[in-house]
């Protein structure tokens, strides 16, 4: 027995305007210190239904701390949301989805939010996520991430519960994402798509997904790298970063997580950038138990990137788009990297990319594949 | 455990039934023989009692107790009937039918969690932390030779 768990998605152009069928007047929008004085949080605004009371709370950065997300919930509880917005990236999805959990369930702790549990949420609110970024597939997913305030860690929560209601993927609010943040956010949602159609957990929904992210991502992310302002192209890497998204929540992701976490939480990299450093070596590594399903997706590719396995390939793909897949073409320094494998390793022990992975790794295996990448 | 019982076991030639305290000396004896647990395990500190839940196939509740520290075993004992189960930090439950599932590999650990054949009482959040020592645990179960 397994579940396919996704929100209802509105998709296209203007699918902001759905905002305004919503029969509810009290919004909170949760979005990041960037944003909040840009177009795209008017155009939510605008886009709300007449009348409506809106708060926004802004405070969160690009790796947000716990105490950020949670700093202004005595002023949460007292507005009484009927909906809660996620606008941004994955850290101001994931942090709404974090708001929503402790204003639906005021003294739960961020990190009892495990689906292990039955919390009984939804009945003040509604959660809708509004990526702003292609790659993170927070919108589709029942995860979260944040940082921790008193350890180097990024922990990862999850409930089936924080799932949100309602993913609006408007490709009109990505448009204008600037070059560097379109590569990470969309090497993650490959690495989503990669990971999750191997993971021990695969079944056919997450396979189909999968697949369809990559033959959508693929091709239409060149397209969007050499010519920005192509809608078609831009709809085609939103949407199936969202399928990757969709595909990973339902299936988990693998060591490329494990290991970009660790690296992440303790060199502030962007997080596609991490989980896209190790992932070539990461399919290497994997190949003796998932080598069949990578030859599937190796076919996926634009055929001049094709190499005879996929680690090959990704790196062709990777080295056209500009993702490095080594220590020495990131700003951290050789020395600082090594100098932090220990603690790394124990960290990507942890995580729960570690349980899914098709192949085992032990502390021996994840300290070879954090070297493998200097 | 009579010690010839014992050796056969280490061969692998004796099946012990489960639950029994054959059983439970063998898991622990195995846990500790398990590298690959120690490594997942290394950090880990708590006590855990398995309660067998009865089914068509077992009359009562089972439960075992497993004090693990460190990535080893340091005691484990199987509560026979009337004893008093030990107070734990934490306590995984399931039908008797769905350990032997588990014990097979047909039933993740954290899945069988997931899709309610499997209860977990404790840290959720210190569990999660550790899910690769819990799956460890589930394939040092099945490397003891066991009668159902």
């Amino acid at each position: 027995m397994w579940f396919f768990r996704s929100p209802r998605i509105v998709f296209g152009e203007d699918s902001l305007s759905f905002l305004s069928m919503v029969e509810s007047r009290r919004f909170l929008i949760v979005t990041d210190r960037y944003l909040s004085g840009t177009d795209i949080l008017k155009k939510v605004k605008t886009a709300l239904p007449t009348g409506s009371e809106t708060m926004v709370f802004s405070n969160i950065g690009s790796e947000p701390l716990l105490s950020e997300i949670t700093s202004d919930m005595d002023s949460i509880y007292r507005f009484e949301p009927e909906i809660i917005i996620g606008l941004g990236g994955g850290s101001s999805i994931d942090a709404a989805k974090i708001i929503y959990a402790l204003y639906e369930k005021p003294g739960l702790s961020a990190f009892d939010i495990t689906p292990m549990d039955n919390f009984g949420m939804g009945s003040r609110s509604r959660l809708v996520a509004i990526p702003t970024t292609s790659g993170t597939g927070s919108e589709c997913s029942w995860a979260a991430v944040f940082t921790d305030d008193n350890e180097k860690r990024k922990n990862e929560v999850a409930s089936p519960e924080i799932l949100p209601d309602y993913a609006i993927l408007d490709p009109d609010l990505v448009l204008d994402l600037p070059r560097a943040q379109t590569v990470n956010t969309a090497v993650d949602a490959i690495t989503h798509a990669v990971e999750s159609y191997v993971s021990q957990w695969n079944n056919l929904y997450s396979d189909i997904l999968a697949e369809k992210a990559i033959s959508l991502i693929t091709p239409n992310l060149l397209r969007v790298i050499s010519d920005p302002h192509d809608f078609s192209a831009r709809e085609s890497v939103h949407i199936g970063s969202s399928m990757a998204g969709l595909s990973f929540s339902n299936s988990q992701i693998g060591l490329a997580h494990a290991l970009g976490h660790a690296m992440g939480a303790y060199f502030g990299i962007p997080h596609g950038k991490t989980v896209g450093l190790y992932l070539p070596e990461v399919v290497r590594y994997n190949r003796r138990k998932a080598g069949p399903r990578y030859d599937n997706l190796n076919k996926l590719f634009p055929k001049k990137f094709i190499s005879s396995t996929l680690d090959l390939t990704l790196r062709n793909y990777f080295r056209e788009i500009g993702q490095p897949t080594q220590i020495k073409d990131i700003p951290v320094q050789k020395s600082d990297y090594e100098s932090k494998i220990s603690d790394m390793k124990d960290l990507a022990s942890q995580s729960t990319g570690i349980l899914t992975n098709p192949e085992e790794a032990d502390s021996t295996a994840l300290e070879m594949l954090l070297r493998s990448v200097i | 455990m009579d010690t010839k019982i014992y050796l056969m076991a280490l061969l692998n030639t004796y099946m012990a039934k489960f639950p029994s305290d054959e059983w439970v000396k063998l898991y622990c004896d195995k846990l500790n023989a398990n590298q690959k647990y120690a490594d997942a395990g290394k950090n880990w500190e708590g006590d855990i009692v398995f309660v067998v839940e009865k089914d068509d196939s077992l009359p009562q509740d089972e439960h075992i107790y497993l004090d693990l520290y460190h990535g080893k075993c340091r005691s484990a004992k199987y509560i026979h009937t009337g004893e008093e189960v030990p107070k734990s930090e934490f306590s995984y439950k399931g039908k008797y039918g769905n350990w032997r599932k588990l014990m097979a590999g047909q039933i993740d650990p954290i899945q069988g969690i997931l899709t309610g054949k499997f209860r977990l009482d404790g840290s959720k959040m210190k569990i999660m932390r550790f899910t690769s020592a819990a799956k460890e645990m589930v394939n040092t179960a099945s490397m003891v030779e066991t009668e159902f």
